[in-house]
């Protein structure tokens, strides 16, 4: 035989060895650049499209498979949202996939609960066990089911509602702490469109953030990431500028020229103050103004009690400053305002949001080059929220729920000030879908693995990032690794057995469901275009014309700004808490490369922090290193310090996304969980709590505090040393 | 002896007017070049593997502070302080202007490591272990270093080689743009380019006669591969 004859043969067993162990019904794996000639050569790697799920940004990935192992991820170059680029945690996918502590097969639990104590069981074991709990709830009351997920889009949001609608049960709660569905219900309110907004960017020449990190995790941090960069150098004689408001030097705001560090919850006074100027210099688009339907005049006077001494008094800046941004903001065009996370949940977050978008249309950035535009998200919104939350725990705690199905980990990522850990122990069967042990997976009685993303089909819709409608799709790029089986096949197979009784019973498999679901929105509906995605991993639709805009609405109604109320007596609690989303959140603190990858801003790694201002840190004789206990109304952490320049005096900040008590040999026992600070005080008829209003104390307990940095503290200080 | 010539020199520009210290050039890089996971006591000992870091400094005091970041990789200085102190010529210069590490002659002096001006050198001080079945995300196109030997980035020699091999089958030179590292192909806001010196017209070689433009500790004569682009400008508009 030739040798050329023998690597052609052994390509091909290779290659049906490797398409035999994940494909069971004749689906073939379509690779991103069709190979020269031979189909698969050993020792060469192929690329296939697939899709990230690990942020509602949705970037297009391609991993490069070696002899059926994928070894990397990169971006998707035709993928609309990252053009290719990726973020540390879509880099770190694989090590979802090769995780030494996945769960392998389905589990019961056979100690206490929370012991960590499973047997494996077979899937037809665990189905039966599953089916027979869900049939004796059918009997008993159909709402005494709970259904738990992360806010899915696309075919998996229309699936788990059909199965819970199916099932007869309103308690299918997909709560998030950074609530995509309280930022589309404030989009609502101002534009008339739920739409999440994408930022032009790159072809912006000033950029005005209150608190929204978007080269961090606020909407889409790769495609931002990407503009931000054509934003200051990708433009031949601009270079955009970028100023940020907010008490805490982020990693966003640390690439800002200008920073105004403002007390937490008067971002929504300071923008109004901004407004007031803009209007008394007549520096407003009064195109913009009439075709929004705001009368100038009335929204000056509306505006009197936001002058500026006394809005910078209240927001503990400099009145100039004010003064300078409104001017800089409303004489450089394009320029676009954006509002983020820890402004919204501030106790005025919803007024903070229209005080914001006011400067926007001020300026006639609407629906304009450089300016802010609908993007095009997922159709599917998400469903029961907070409140969903809220009436869900009720119940738990009434003992009116049995079986409760958990996918992803809220037991970590949800604040126990809303009860929901404690009333789910109330729960009699406890179902989970995680991947990994984590802190939910350890709540429960059963354990139903799901598939990693790797090995997994599905459909992912970014949020935003982009305005033309996409849809990428996620397919298995290798063959199982586990005995385990998609969220959807186990939900599908559920509701089958249970006799039809659930609406979602006729369809057998969760690939078919995924193919009927982009068939009934328009996409893949013929086996070469199915095959196209398959190869492409990713679909584009066209942009929605006309209909596709913001229009301000609620006419010239003032925003009105009140004071933001906290959580915790100012004495015995005197400092403000900002929590933020890092890259440990959403599972990457289960990966160790995440661990490992020393925090831009601090250099620490494997840990949990407290950020804390110098001075302040002096006022309570804590040094770098240290070990402090912050202390809110309710309750405490214990952590170490880290000293941050960049923050205000009166504000500590800790990074989510730490703080298991398992999920793996990388994320067990490491850092704190800050969420077991903050209090769920809820306003009345609120859609959301004021999750970043609580107050904290901070005093220090010994100098033990077992802190790692990758950079030294000094070298910190010497950039002269090289030039930068 | 002929002497060696190649057409390449590879060089790479970083604008740190455009790096957002997200940090995806290290996990980035890290996959590629099956880099060591590193637990939190051995980088308490400063021996952390990464061959690509971010430096952030902090300039001035709050409320005025002000924050740069600072991509640091092995220089690939065409004077490069590590080469001349191997003994046994681990550390080698090629014909393409990279500075190479052959890790199976690398007896662990750690000479270079000593030498290096940018403390880019990583020494194995430990046996690194991927916890099943995490070794198969190592790559096959990079070798595993044992304990005992120095190591540090390669501008992703594998992708070069691989890209040279491509483009000698189609009797071309490497296109623009071509290869890239994996720090550069990740990088979102496109801080890193990579490309061929030698060829005027590459964009490295067009960015790197940008008036913002600088080498690293360029006093020391080290005449790095690497030119930075100076980030800031107008502090107000
Ligand atoms: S930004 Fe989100 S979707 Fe994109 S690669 Fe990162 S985690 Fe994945
Ligand atoms: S990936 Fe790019 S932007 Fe991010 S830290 Fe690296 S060089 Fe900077």
């Amino acid at each position: 035989m030739k040798r050329r004859a023998f690597l052609k043969l052994s390509g091909m067993s290779a290659a049906t060895a490797l398409l035999a162990g994940c494909r069971s019904r004749n689906e073939k794996l379509i690779p991103y650049l069709v190979p020269p000639d031979e189909g698969i050569t050993p020792g060469r790697a192929n690329y296939y499209a697939s899709a990230c799920r690990s942020c509602a940004a949705g970037c297009g990935i391609l991993v490069r498979v070696s002899e059926g192992r994928a070894k990397k991820i990169e971006g998707n170059p035709s993928h609309p949202v990252n053009r290719g680029k990726l973020c540390a945690r879509g880099q770190a996918l694989v090590q979802e996939l090769y995780h030494p502590d996945r769960i392998v097969t389905p589990l019961k639990r056979s100690g206490a609960r929370g012991s960590g104590n499973f047997t494996k069981i077979s899937w037809d074991e665990a189905m039966r066990i599953l089916t027979a709990q869900l049939k004796g709830v059918q009997v008993r009351g159909r709402d005494r089911l709970a259904l738990v997920t992360p806010p899915f889009n696309g075919s998996l949001a229309e699936l788990t509602a059909e199965f819970m609608k199916g099932m007869g049960s309103p308690h299918h709660v997909t709560f998030d702490l950074q609530s995509p569905e309280w930022l589309a219900a404030a989009y609502r309110e101002n534009y008339g469109s739920a739409a999440l907004p994408y930022y032009d960017l790159s072809e912006t020449r000033y950029v005005l953030s209150f608190g929204a990190d978007f080269l961090e995790h606020h909407l889409s941090p790769v495609h931002y990431g990407y503009a931000f960069g054509q934003m200051r150098q990708g433009r031949d004689t601009v270079r955009g500028h970028f100023a940020y408001v907010g008490g805490r030097l982020s990693l966003t705001a640390a690439s800002a020229d200008r920073w105004v560090p403002a007390r937490p919850g008067t971002e929504g006074a300071v923008a109004l103050a901004m407004a007031r100027v803009i209007l008394q210099e007549k520096l407003h688009d009064e195109g913009s103004l009439s075709a929004n339907g705001i009368q100038a005049g009335s929204l000056l006077k509306g505006l009197a009690k936001y002058d500026v001494p006394r809005v910078a008094e209240f927001a503990g800046i400099q009145p100039q400053t004010i003064v300078e941004l409104a001017k800089d903001f409303a004489t450089t065009t394009p320029a676009l305002a954006m509002v983020g996370e820890k402004v919204a949940f501030q106790s005025n977050g919803r007024a903070s949001f229209r005080a914001v978008h006011l400067l926007n249309v001020l300026v006639g950035g609407l629906n304009r080059k450089g300016g802010i535009y609908p993007a095009a998200g997922p159709s599917t919104s998400a469903t029961g929220g907070y409140a969903g939350l809220a009436t869900l725990v009720e119940r738990m705690r009434a003992g009116q729920i049995e079986a409760a199905l958990i996918h992803g980990n809220p037991f970590h990522s949800i604040p126990v000030a809303t009860g929901f850990q404690e009333a789910l122990a109330k729960v009699p069967f406890v179902a989970s879908f995680s991947s990994i042990l984590n802190d939910s997976a350890m709540a429960a009685d059963l354990i139903l693995p799901d598939s990693s993303t790797l090995e997994s089909w599905g459909d992912v819709v970014p949020v935003s990032g982009t305005r033309e409608p996409v849809v990428g799709l996620m397919q298995p790029v290798v063959a199982p690794l586990h005995d385990t089986r998609q969220f959807g096949d186990v939900l599908l197979a559920t509701a089958a057995a249970l006799n039809g009784q659930a609406g979602a019973g006729q369809q057998k498999t969760y690939l078919d469901y995924l193919k009927g679901s982009l068939k009934k929105r328009g996409a893949a509906d013929s086996p070469a275009q199915w095959n196209e995605l398959l190869r492409q991993g990713v679909l584009l639709g066209k942009r929605g014309g006309e209909s596709a805009q913001y229009r301000w609405s609620g006419g010239g109604g003032t925003p009105d700004v009140e004071p933001p109320r906290f959580v915790g007596d100012q004495k015995q609690f005197p400092l403000f808490l900002e929590t933020y989303p890092s890259i440990k959140t959403n599972g990457g603190a289960a990966l160790p490369w995440l661990q490992q990858l020393p925090d831009t801003m601090t250099t620490v790694v494997w840990d949990s922090w407290v950020e804390i201002n110098p001075k302040t840190a002096a006022q309570l004789g804590i040094a770098i290193g240290d070990l402090v206990e912050v202390a809110s109304p309710q309750g405490s952490v214990r952590l170490p310090a880290i000293i941050y320049p960049g923050i205000r005096p009166d504000l500590v900040a800790i990074p989510l996304g730490q703080g298991q008590f398992a999920g793996g040999r990388y994320a067990k026992g490491v850092g704190v969980n800050p969420l077991v600070l903050l209090q769920a005080a809820a306003e009345a008829g609120a859609t959301h709590p004021a999750w970043q209003a609580t107050r904290v104390s901070v005093r220090r307990i010994s100098p033990e505090g077992n802190l790692v940095m990758h950079g030294h503290p000094q070298g910190s200080y010497r950039s002269e040393l090289v030039g930068v | 002896m002929k002497k060696l010539t190649s057409p390449y020199k590879w060089g790479m520009i970083i604008d740190l007017d455009r790096c957002t210290g997200c940090g995806a050039c290290v996990v980035a890089c890290q996959a590629e070049n099956n880099v060591a996971i590193c637990e939190k006591k051995e980088i308490s000992e400063g021996r952390n593997m990464h061959w690509l870091r971010i430096e952030r400094f902090w300039v001035g005091d709050y409320p005025d502070v002000r924050v740069r970041f600072l991509p640091v990789l092995c220089q690939h200085c065409h004077d490069a302080p590590c080469e001349p102190v191997c003994p046994v010529y681990a550390s080698y210069h090629n014909p393409d202007g990279l500075n190479g590490q052959v890790y199976n002659r690398c007896v662990g002096t750690r000479y270079c490591g000593n030498n290096c001006p940018y403390a880019v050198r990583v020494f194995n001080f430990y046996d690194h272990t991927w916890p099943k079945p995490l070794d198969n995300q190592l790559s096959p196109d990079v070798t595993v270093r044992p304990r005992g030997v120095m190591e540090k980035c390669t501008f992703c020699v594998q992708r070069i080689r691989r890209a040279k091999e491509d483009a000698r089958g189609a009797g071309r030179m490497i296109a623009d743009g071509e290869v890239q590292p994996a720090c550069a192909q990740t990088c979102p806001s496109e801080a890193i380019v990579f490309g061929n010196m030698a060829d005027p017209q590459s964009r490295v070689a067009r960015l790197s006669r940008s008036p913002r433009g600088f080498r690293l500790l360029e006093h020391l004569g080290t005449h790095p591969s690497i030119v930075y682009l100076k980030g800031g400008g107008r502090e107000h508009v």
